[in-house]
């Protein structure tokens, strides 16, 4: 018994430990952005001042509202190219490169983003010179950049559902003379809604943060927030900084509770459920 | 009953025991199909003609080609050769959804997202059925099943026979002219599997469907089928009604896949027209069967004896052959009956039933105990392959 409780104090202090080292930055973050003074180090009394200033930001609220709509744009293209490649991988029989073709589309995800996103920068401009068409560099060259990236995830995240999903549930509803469309948008797209959901949400949240691969291919009228808070941290740390990380923890966990919120009523009605069926 | 001595299937069986829905002979035609996979052979050139509102129950241990069989009758497979007719049509190109054959899945693959009533007319629906005659059928259906009372649950809220009722009434729903069955008890527990398998039986003889069911539960497939195809490695062993299979085995493969069974290996001692000898080295005299076979003196064969089929006595039996001595070994009580294994005295085993007709009948032997066991003339099959 004392044992037992020995070890569950070392469990304790493991897993205060822990959180400690995950949260401790940004509690502090979130504290000193009610600081008083503009000096982001030193503690001179609460204000909310910071988030006043930050409203009056028009050029952080600018880049925000761009990096909203990429993300957007983002989730949508990643989610749609991300279920035909993973249809591609999981439901048609071994065509030559199949192997050769999943590798690929997975590889983005150890490609290091720097090299992602010079070879994007040198496409987009060689693709200008010879076509003698203007690939403008903005919201558009960004958003192509995010999908490259993020598709690869939401294909890995909508594969492995796939892959779990019964095939005969789409025999079934083959069996019962709906053809391959049908079946796709009656049958497979309705039941693996939930992954396309977390992979839409997955590519919103990969998009939103990225700076390496915007800062490439961004042009002069189109600045990511990622990049507004960059470049303005390098002119020295603004407390406005930490009341837009503030607004972005609260905004990104209020979102997380939620969903969390609602996925475990309906896991624990649908367990529930069950069992009054099995008693039945 | 008389000698079953023939190695090749009988194609055309006679009924058994179970009603006769005799309609047209050849309601479905499987004509030498064929189905490789890299080079496996999954199906064998296998051909049989099902009757019109027969159930046919494919039986074999897993592996032996009867799941792919049913899936080349549904659609999911292509035959690598041979041609499937049904009711006159070659259906053999046709993909699954334009076939007028429903299946009912062995997970009973009820779409999760829809409610009972939606998953019945997903069928109707695909169609193009008009909105109130759909939901008349279905009502039908759920009647049918008796299911009515669930129609707006989904499937996770339903039980496995509940699942298993909204399965079959979705494979009914759109009247198909086959209805084929996977593992159709697969998911059930022991005591439920029995009765569903008469309320399927019923239901399926009530509306006259003619069926096919994959099973490799040979109580199952003695249950609810007409007419029962052994399988092994992607051929039939034999074909015919649960009583001739059980009682006529062609070969050692049948007589040891259905039921449990003793075999004698020996070669014909005498052969004349109403009577042979065999005799086993493993027995003391030659075994005397009381009809005449095809075979010639000499030839290696097989003697099957049923347990059941066997006497138990302590007192030698006054007949002159077609017994043995030997000493009881082991016992197994199952209430209704036990089975006695018995060493003979040259060193086989066999297994004998005794039904406990009387209230601690078994107690009548015991471990240890000499006994002699004995059969009548015709009680055994003579096998020669």
């Amino acid at each position: 018994m004392s044992n037992a409780t020995r070890t569950s104090k070392w469990s304790w202090l493991f897993l205060g430990f822990g959180f400690f080292f995950l949260y401790a930055p940004m509690l502090s973050l979130i504290v000193y952005s009610f600081n008083e003074n503009r000096l982001v180090t030193v503690w001179s009394g609460f204000s909310t001042k910071w988030y006043g200033a930050l409203m009056q930001d028009d050029q952080m609220l600018a880049a925000a509202w761009v990096s909203l709509r990429i993300a957007f744009y983002t989730a949508c293209a990643s989610v749609v190219l991300g279920t035909m490649a993973a249809m591609v991988m999981t439901r048609m029989r071994g065509f030559r490169g199949k192997t050769l073709f999943s590798g690929m589309i997975t590889a983005p995800l150890v490609m290091p983003e720097v090299i992602t996103g010079l070879s994007l920068l040198l496409l987009f401009v060689s693709l200008s010179t010879w076509t003698g068409l203007d690939f403008a560099r903005g919201m558009t060259t960004i958003w192509v950049a995010h999908v490259t990236l993020c598709m690869a995830f939401v294909t890995v995240v909508i594969s492995s559902r796939l892959a779990e999903l019964d095939r005969s549930l789409e025999e079934a509803a083959m069996d019962l003379g709906a053809n391959r469309v049908k079946v796709f948008f009656l049958i497979t797209l309705p039941i693996i809604s939930p992954a396309l959901m977390s992979g839409w949400l997955l590519a919103f949240t990969l998009s939103l943060d990225d700076l390496v691969l915007a800062s490439f291919v961004s042009g002069p009228s189109s600045t990511t927030l990622p990049m507004q808070v960059f470049s303005s941290a390098r002119m020295g740390v603004s407390p406005k900084i930490n009341a837009l990380a503030t607004i972005l923890i609260v905004g990104v966990s209020t979102i997380g509770v939620i969903g969390w919120y609602f996925m475990e009523r309906a896991e624990r009605r649908r367990q529930a459920e069950m069992q009054a069926a099995a008693k039945q | 009953m008389t000698s079953a001595i023939t190695s090749t299937p009988i194609p055309a069986a006679t009924p058994g025991g179970k009603p006769d829905k005799r309609g047209v002979d050849d309601y479905l035609v499987i004509d030498t199909v064929r189905k490789e996979f890299d080079g496996f052979v999954a199906v064998d050139d296998v051909s049989i003609n099902i009757r019109k509102g027969e159930i046919f129950a494919l039986l074999g241990a897993s592996g032996c080609g009867k799941s792919t069989l049913l899936r080349c009758l549904a659609g999911f497979e292509k035959p690598t050769a041979g041609r499937i007719v049904l009711a006159g049509a070659d259906v053999t190109d046709l993909p699954p959804y334009l076939r007028p054959i429903n299946m009912m899945f062995q997970s009973y693959a009820l779409f999760p997202h829809l409610t009972v009533e939606q998953n019945i007319a997903f069928g109707l629906k695909q169609d193009g059925m008009a909105k109130e005659p759909c939901q008349r059928r279905v009502d039908e259906m759920l009647n049918l099943v008796q299911m009515s009372k669930f129609a707006k649950r989904k499937p996770h809220q339903l039980s496995g026979g509940q699942q298993q009722r909204v399965a079959l009434a979705r494979s009914l729903a759109k009247s198909p002219k086959l209805l084929l069955l996977d593992e159709p008890m697969g998911a059930l527990d022991k005591k439920l599997r029995s009765q569903m398998q008469l309320e399927l039986v019923n239901i399926i003889e009530t509306l006259g469907v003619t069926c096919v069911m994959v099973t490799h539960d040979q109580e199952e497939a003695m249950t609810m089928a007409n007419r029962i195809a052994v399988m092994e490695a992607g051929r039939f062993r034999q074909i015919g009604s649960p009583d001739e299979i059980y009682e006529q085995p062609n070969s050692r493969y049948t007589a040891e896949f259905i039921g449990s069974v003793n075999l004698f290996e020996g070669k014909i001692d005498k052969d004349e027209k109403d009577f042979v000898t065999i005799a086993c080295p493993t027995l003391p005299d030659p075994i005397y069967v009381a009809h005449g076979v095809t075979g010639f003196t000499g030839m290696d064969v097989a003697f099957a004896l049923r347990p059941e089929k066997m006497q138990i006595s302590k007192t030698e039996p006054a007949e002159p052959h077609n017994k043995a001595h030997g000493i009881i070994e082991d016992i197994a009580y199952f209430g209704d009956h036990s089975v006695y294994h018995i060493r003979l005295d040259r060193g086989t085993k066999v297994m004998c039933n005794f039904v406990n007709q009387q209230r601690w009948a078994s107690e009548g032997f015991t471990w240890n105990d000499p006994v002699w066991i004995s059969w009548g003339d015709l009680e055994g099959v003579v096998l020669t392959s």
